[in-house]
């Protein structure tokens, strides 16, 4: 049909995709730019040069690759496991930390001028970590911890778990949580980038939010499915979830989102879902994955939709934007990889 | 697509106090040779001497749905597992959950109820209750939840009957058809059951709700009082839909804390499909399971297992919804 080809014109003009053949847990991009990667459900990680080329790919966990994120160094990866394992990939694959049959369930890092932050969850644990990989401190929650966050200055690590998150100072002497409440199961967490808003996802199809500076609750529902992703803009005047048939965007400027209804974009087709998104690095933008596996880029502030890629693909389960915006790689629960370049041609 | 091919993955949920026989009968399933494999969420991993790459230990957590049902309670740990197993599927055929001595199924069988992502990708198949032939009895003294291990079950495994006199053994199996009729007993020693008797039952899948329940009409003594027993009800006259939906969703709105499992098979009337029904506690489920047999009277049934069962009471309201 016309519609599919128009809807996979710029993944046929501008992308690289393969058939890896297992779930794409997550997508990455490394710091320095040079590489993206794709991790998978059958424990390997596929690396992919932007400019193009082979896709590389190392086992790097026995099972199922749980989490990735950029290693704080500009070529590599670190990623966690259902083996137990936090590892880091760059021209070679080793172990950091191992914590036997607990999983490593999310991990998360900060680069800065010095070695940077590394942070991976292990049941109701955090551990924190140094850029090279020392052990820095535990954190201990109430209950098992569902996601984990840096805000943009790599001052705090947040955490999200049953009956609310936890908020750290990461050079704290002495480990006490700034304790943010609220009943129920947490499941994902965001910071906002002006380091004062805390936004969970929630077990029942909603978002909760603390204002830090007032300990305001937001309360964000509506939902028609659970929230598996949220983001910030660069701006921080938006904030980009998925769990509904379109991308639902809370206003975050102004006195924030109580009494204001989200904006939603790229929805319409019944019973799809938006399973994705991740906003642009540099402008008012988010990119969104489907159930049906479309992808879309749209521009918050004209409401413009552009598609990526067509249906068909399988469920879109893994998102990512280079730092520079340049290129976004994306895939499916049914092993299905694309890294699209947008820069100029 | 690819994705929409995949079959749900079955789930097997093995309940039982400490002691009964879990792990004897757990390592039986991981090493025996049937050629299949299952991952295993299990809370105490020193106990399992089974090597195998699809053991997930696991702590459970209880947690209470915001959704104003007090008895709502789930396993957000299982939410957060079977979502990871989701991510390696194709490696194995099924899902094996033991649970604590002492946990109380209801969260875990809710979960199922309750939560999009595990209800898309997996199906419940039964709840397997192992028993100790010989401590069951003081366990029931002693305990709420040895009763709702049984009341709850679909598979008992009644083990280590080589303990007991042929006597004992009678009164122990009394006591548990006492709680819970509709259970298939297996009598074991070492857990030796066959394992196409535990796994791959499909109990609470709609079209096999009381497809297997040869006692129904016999007569239960015991009724209204705080042990857990079962009761059941036939009515011959077709049911009208409407009225069922009010009087059973009030029922389980206002008793739901009561009734642990409820199963029903209804001849609606004017329809020629069967509807078939199942709760735990308030999580409800129905549908449309397909044509009656030729030749088979359209009769209407309906179970409930849970406490304080007002006998009367549950026929009135039950025979309150045949049409006409």
């Amino acid at each position: 049909m016309s519609a599919t080809v128009t809807a996979d014109h710029i993944l046929q003009t501008r992308g690289v995709s393969h058939d890896l053949g297992a779930f794409v847990v997550a997508a990455a991009f490394a710091r320095g730019g040079a590489t993206a990667a794709f991790a998978l459900g059958d424990g390997t990680l596929h690396i992919a040069p932007r400019a193009g080329g082979r896709w590389r790919v190392v086992a790097v966990h026995d099972g199922a690759v749980l989490a990735l994120a950029p290693d704080v160094g500009p070529g590599g990866y670190l990623s966690g496991g259902d083996d137990g394992k936090l590892r880091r990939t760059g021209e070679t694959a080793e172990d950091i930390a191992g914590f036997g049959m607990k999983w490593v369930e999310h991990v998360a890092s900060f680069a800065d001028a010095r070695t940077g932050l590394l942070a991976c969850t292990v049941g109701r644990q955090v551990h924190l970590f140094d850029g090279a990989g020392k052990k820095l401190k535990v954190l201990d929650h109430p209950s098992s911890v569902t996601g984990v966050v840096f805000d943009a200055k790599g001052k705090r690590v947040g955490a999200s778990h049953y009956n609310g998150a936890s908020l750290w100072f990461v050079a704290a002497k002495t480990d006490s949580a700034r304790k943010l409440e609220w009943k129920g199961s947490h499941t994902g967490i965001a910071i906002s980038p002006n380091g004062d808003n805390v936004v969970t996802a929630m077990q029942e199809n909603a978002l909760h939010g603390w204002r830090l500076t007032d300990g305001q609750h937001m309360r964000m529902t509506g939902y028609p499915g659970k929230t598996q992703a949220l983001g910030f803009t660069r701006s921080g005047k938006w904030l980009a979830t998925s769990g509904a048939e379109a991308i639902v965007l809370w206003p975050f400027s102004g006195g924030g989102p109580m009494g204001r209804a989200p904006s939603e974009l790229a929805g319409g087709d019944e019973g799809v879902i938006c399973t994705m998104v991740a906003c642009h690095p540099q402008h008012e933008a988010v990119a969104a994955g489907f159930s049906d596996g479309l992808v879309v880029l749209a521009d918050i502030g004209s409401a413009r939709i552009l598609p990526v890629c067509g249906p068909g693909r399988g469920p879109v389960s893994a998102l990512a934007w280079s730092a520079d915006g340049a290129q976004l790689a994306f895939g499916t629960e049914s092993g299905f990889a694309a890294l699209v370049d947008f820069s100029k041609q | 697509m690819a994705d929409a091919v995949l079959e749900q993955v079955p789930v097997t949920v093995l309940t039982g106090y400490l002691g009964a026989g879990k792990t004897t009968l757990l390592n039986r399933i991981l090493s025996e040779n049937h050629g299949r494999k299952y991952a295993v969420v299990i809370n105490e991993f020193g106990e399992l001497g089974v090597d195998n790459d699809l053991v997930v230990d696991s702590d459970e957590e209880v947690f209470e749905m915001n959704n104003g049902c007090i008895c709502c309670t789930v396993r957000g740990d299982l939410i957060r597992i079977i979502g990871g197993l989701m991510k390696r599927r194709g490696r194995f055929d099924g899902i094996i959950i033991e649970t604590t001595g002492l946990a109380n199924p209801a969260p875990v069988a809710q979960t199922f109820f309750v939560d999009d992502t595990v209800r898309a990708k997996t199906r419940l198949d039964a709840v397997v209750a192992v028993v100790d032939a010989k401590f069951l009895l003081p366990r029931l003294e002693d305990s709420h939840e040895a009763a709702e291990q049984i009341a709850f079950a679909d598979v008992i495994v009644l083990n280590k009957t080589d303990l007991v006199t042929p006597d004992e053994l009678a009164t122990v199996e009394a006591a548990i058809r006492k709680i819970n009729r509709f259970a298939k007993i297996h009598r074991a020693q070492r857990a030796n059951v066959p394992i196409a008797e535990l796994l791959d039952q499909g109990a609470f899948d709609l079209k096999r709700v009381l497809a297997e329940h040869p006692d129904f009409l016999e007569d239960d003594e015991h009724e209204h009082n705080d042990d857990v027993g079962s009761v059941s009800f036939e009515v011959e006259t077709p049911i009208d839909p409407e009225r069922f939906n009010a009087w059973i969703g009030g029922l389980l709105a206002e008793r739901g804390g009561d009734l642990l499992r409820t199963k029903g098979i209804l001849a609606y009337a004017g329809e020629d499909r069967r509807f078939a029904f199942q709760a735990v506690h308030m999580m409800a489920d129905g549908d449309f399971i397909g044509p009656w047999k030729n030749g088979e009277a359209h009769t209407s049934r309906i179970v409930f297992i849970g406490r304080n069962l007002n006998r009367p009471q549950l026929r009135r309201g039950f025979e309150s919804c045949r049409a006409g």
